[in-house]
């Protein structure tokens, strides 16, 4: 058990240093950072001074090591436009990102997994057909798209929400917060919707099949044979085994929430690190784009091990080192 | 035991039971016209071939028929009521069943402790502490150490885990027990085994027993009475060694003709083998459905379908109370 986990640490561990070298890749050599920090004019003697304090003469696994010490302790260097540290840009916007894809997450595998157990367990019914065809248009509609529509009917017609920004939002000192003022929560609930409409709709076809299947199950069909209640065999029997596959797909699905949010944030103008991202590559922001890079590199391979240990705690028989499922 | 028998009421009875399967136009007979009774304390088998409709009798009896197949007509009566209409009252309390492969009877997420006590307390009103108490005595009863109730399925081998399934199935105290094939997945010697303490545990209990099986050394070591199925008809139906040794039907004499014995020159004589195969639901022949695989058939044969005669063998060269040789 202890050795399960510990290896799959240090797969993510690897996974991360891979993504580091990706990313370092890009900072060291899209672009140029000696012209970009002094512009054309600058003598040579200048560049050559400045190459020196960069350290871009030293050995390359040198600069590599180098920059995943200084990624460590969250310095990523500074923000070509406006010379800030990167970590402070992204620190300062963080929290709206993380807001609407935690939000729109939270929407997605709610609602997900609900209709997904209702139209598995009411087979053929009105209401069941009807989430399916319309669920449908859910994944087959662009992101931006759904979200433009969104704001033509709720802002621009019913004038009911508001179309961009995040509102009014709380400052905590390391923290903004747009889930303390009512305006706040307003401005989520379109971007959310968006962000979330894909993943949801994912998540409930996911959750259907998995039902279909275990209630094919022997064991389903001899709890059913001894009598017990329709709640007792849908929570008790199949809930837990449809867990594992639907946690699996969350997971990943949280990941691309946030590598997404930069098409949602692009629509809503919501002030988080995906709009950081867009305005970076149009400015040819080297350091804001390799530190964004890194960021996501993180949160998918940080899910994906909480996703794993989940597992072990779900399934005894992966807790025994018996079987990888494979999902 | 015959006698006896025949005074006491019957625990279960079917009558006229058939079960259809709707395909687009079509109502294909599965279950056609059968009839048997079950008494208290008595183990029955029901033997036939491969698709002979043995597990959808089965699951007629608990009302487990979902469509595409439904009952289209005749009576289940258990205990003085009549349970094809309503099952989901005797299911599990009254009726319970077992299946064939214990390696997939059992939740694998869920400790067999935490099994048995759901199935304890579906039926019977007591406390988790005292349904625990009760599913380590029945662990005790089947052979398990109850100190492994808070173990999951999958650190036990499959006769250990058809053990698991027999004391989850004896847990609310029925009074009969369907157990469909409940050894076939298991190998010979441990299939000996399961069966004795199914038999033995019963037997105890005074629980009856429908054994659903193709195999009639299983049917010789294990049951009462046995009832012959074929293409979703009582071929016959009798004392267990009376048809045995024997056999009034075409069909039953072809079945334990096909039956290895283990004898000193077994190994010299090629197994017997019916010609042919079960025809499929919707190639049922007229008559009498076993009429082109048998070796007796006449012109009768093949237009009607035979009654049971003598309350035995459902058989034309039986009218006359003749034997065929
Ligand atoms: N859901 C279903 N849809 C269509 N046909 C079915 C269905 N279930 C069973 N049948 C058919 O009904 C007939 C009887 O099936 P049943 O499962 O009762 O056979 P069985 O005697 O138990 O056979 P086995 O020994 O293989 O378990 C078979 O011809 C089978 O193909
Ligand atoms: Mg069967």
């Amino acid at each position: 058990m202890l050795i399960i986990i510990l290896r799959r640490l240090l797969q993510a561990v690897m996974v991360l240093l891979f993504v580091a070298l990706i990313s370092f890749l890009i900072f060291r050599f899209v672009g140029n950072p000696v012209e970009s920090l002094l512009g054309q004019e600058a003598t040579v003697a200048q560049r050559a001074a400045l190459e020196n304090a960069l350290g871009l003469n030293d050995p390359i696994y040198e600069q590599y090591a180098n920059f995943v010490w200084r990624a460590l302790q969250f310095d990523f260097g500074n923000s070509y436009r406006g010379a800030l540290p990167v970590a402070e840009l992204i620190a300062l916007r963080l929290p709206a990102t993380l807001e609407l894809a935690i939000t729109s997450a939270i929407f997605a595998v709610i609602f997900g997994v609900i209709t997904g157990i209702y139209t598995a367990i009411n087979r053929g019914s009105m209401m069941t057909n009807f989430i399916l065809s319309t669920s449908l248009v859910g994944v087959s509609l662009p992101t931006f798209l759904i979200g433009v529509l969104l704001i033509w009917l709720f802002s621009v017609e019913l004038n009911w929400l508001p179309s961009f920004g995040r509102g009014e939002v709380v400052d905590l000192g390391w923290w903004t917060t747009g889930y303390l003022t009512v305006s706040g929560l307003k401005s989520l609930i379109l971007p959310s919707i968006t962000l979330g409409l894909y993943q949801m709709t994912l998540i409930m076809r996911l959750t259907r099949a998995e039902m279909l299947e275990v209630l094919r199950q022997d064991y389903i069909r001899l709890a059913v044979a001894l009598g017990q209640s329709k709640r007792q065999v849908y929570f008790f029997h199949a809930l837990p085994n449809i867990l594992i596959p639907v946690i699996t797909i969350t997971g990943l699905q949280l990941g691309s929430v946030i590598a997404f949010a930069i098409i949602t944030e692009t629509v809503f103008q919501w002030p988080g690190v995906g709009l950081l991202f867009i305005n970076a590559v149009y400015f040819v922001d080297i350091p804001v784009m390799s530190a964004y890079l890194l960021l996501v590199g993180f949160a998918f391979v940080v899910i994906n091990l909480v996703v794993d240990l989940l597992y072990l705690l779900i399934d005894p028989r992966l807790r025994d080192g018996q079987l990888r499922k494979e999902v | 035991m015959s006698k006896t028998r025949e005074m006491t009421a019957p625990l279960l009875e079917i009558s006229h039971l058939s079960v259809m399967l709707k395909k687009r136009r079509d109502r294909l007979k599965a279950v056609d016209d059968l009839s048997f009774k079950v008494y208290p304390g008595e183990i029955l088998g029901l033997v036939g071939e491969s698709g002979a409709g043995k597990s959808m009798t089965g699951s007629a009896i608990l009302g487990l028929i979902d469509p595409p197949l439904y009952i289209s007509s005749g009576e289940i009566i258990f205990d003085g009521n009549r349970i094809d209409q309503n099952a989901s009252s005797i299911r599990g309390s009254k009726i319970s069943m077992i299946f064939q492969d214990p390696l997939v009877s059992l939740n694998p997420l869920r400790k067999i402790g935490d099994q048995l006590v759901e199935a304890i307390r579906t039926h019977i009103n007591m406390s988790k502490a005292e349904a625990f108490d009760r599913a380590k005595t029945l662990l005790a009863e089947v052979g398990i150490d109850p100190r492994r109730i808070n173990a999951y399925p999958h650190t036990f081998s499959g006769g250990m885990r058809q053990r698991v399934v027999i004391a989850l199935a004896l847990a609310p105290e029925p009074s009969l027990i369907i157990a469909d094939e409940p050894t076939t997945a298991l190998d010979v010697s441990v299939q000996a085994q399961i069966l004795d303490l199914l038999k033995r545990l019963c037997r105890e209990r005074g629980t009856s027993i429908i054994l659903i099986t193709h195999d009639m050394g299983v049917i010789a070591e294990t049951t009462d009475r046995v009832a012959v199925l074929y293409a979703g008809r009582l071929a016959e139906i009798g004392e267990t060694a009376s048809v045995l040794n024997s056999p009034r039907h075409p069909y039953t004499k072809g079945l334990v003709a096909a039956t290895p014995r283990i004898d000193a020159d077994s190994y010299k004589k090629k197994l017997f083998q019916i010609p042919g195969a079960m025809p499929d639901l919707e190639q049922i022949p007229q008559g009498c459905a076993f009429h082109p695989r048998c070796d007796f058939a006449n012109a009768q044969c093949k237009i009607q379908q035979p009654p049971l005669f003598e309350d035995r063998s459902a058989c034309w060269l039986l009218k006359d109370g003749s034997e065929i040789s």
